[in-house]
């Protein structure tokens, strides 16, 4: 993990150029049938998904390992702003998992479409732009610090 | 009471803790070097007892350690629990960067294009 992993706070970020236009990216993120095309790591199969794509509406999947092992997990669509963003929640359905929120942003960018993928373990929508003026450099070095830790005890 | 505490998750406690803005923002300060309550106070623009407040939070959840007089010997961050935290994200980064993976190639299949992967 590197400092940009936890810019702003405590978070996964995750920043993706996809050759594709804005539409069809935001797009792939709203039906089973596209989701079980990608959703999941390298090598795992997707036997089950439900998707009730709009505001409120709830989700749910099964991610399984090459090993045979289900891992399952859902969240609620928080905020959809067609082609633009999507918050939800996600948590894994085992004991002391945490609730998670994740927002993506879609924009245009040379080369097709931006994505952000940011997931925090702290689920309250925050006005972020408030708390993390002052305190972006602050964060940045948070960052470095949870970095060089994670080396340091490797 | 004291066995509910005791076999509560400790990353639970460490981000219950940190489940606060202000909380982070100490944290992050703290990950620049030590600093006495009284240096935590003046650029985020805290009162004293506000500030002391955060850092009990802090100190019970085992980010921080002071000093017994709180006000001269400095605030400092305890590595161990940051570290839980970089560990337990992870995990999630690897399932969404192998997703991500998964994204640009079924992105290039359904547009028709061909991928660089063989």
């Amino acid at each position: 993990m590197n400092a940009q992993t936890l810019k702003q706070e405590i978070a996964l970020t995750i920043t993706r150029v996809f050759d594709a236009p804005r539409s069809l990216v935001f797009e792939v993120w709203t039906t089973p049938e596209h989701l079980v095309r990608w959703w999941g790591p390298k090598d795992f199969t997707v036997p089950a998904i439900t998707v009730d794509f709009r505001e409120g509406g709830a989700w749910r999947t099964c991610i399984r390992s090459p090993e045979g092992q289900d891992y399952w997990a859902h969240g609620i669509y928080r905020e959809i702003v067609p082609q633009s963003r999507i918050v939800l929640t996600f948590r894994w359905e085992e004991e002391s998992a945490t609730d998670t929120l994740i927002t993506v942003t879609f924009e245009e960018a040379a080369g097709g479409t931006r994505l952000t993928f940011h997931q925090t373990p702290f689920p309250t929508v925050e006005s972020r732009d408030s708390h993390a003026e002052g305190w972006g450099e602050c964060m940045d070095r948070l960052a470095i610090y949870v970095a060089g830790q994670k080396e340091a005890v490797e | 009471m004291s066995k509910v505490l005791v076999s509560m998750d400790q990353l639970s406690t460490t981000l219950s803790a940190l489940a606060d803005p202000t909380r982070r923002a100490i944290i992050a300060r703290l990950a620049a070097g030590e600093a006495t309550v009284n240096e935590l106070a003046a650029p985020f623009d805290m009162s004293l007892p506000a500030v002391s407040k955060h850092l009990k939070v802090l100190e019970r959840a085992g980010l921080i350690s002071r000093g017994r007089n709180a006000q001269w010997r400095p605030c400092r961050l305890e590595a161990r629990p940051m570290k839980e935290i970089a560990d337990w994200i992870e995990p999630y980064r690897r399932f969404w960067d192998g997703s991500f993976d998964r994204l640009e190639s079924y992105l290039q299949e359904i547009q028709g294009k061909e991928s660089d992967q063989g």
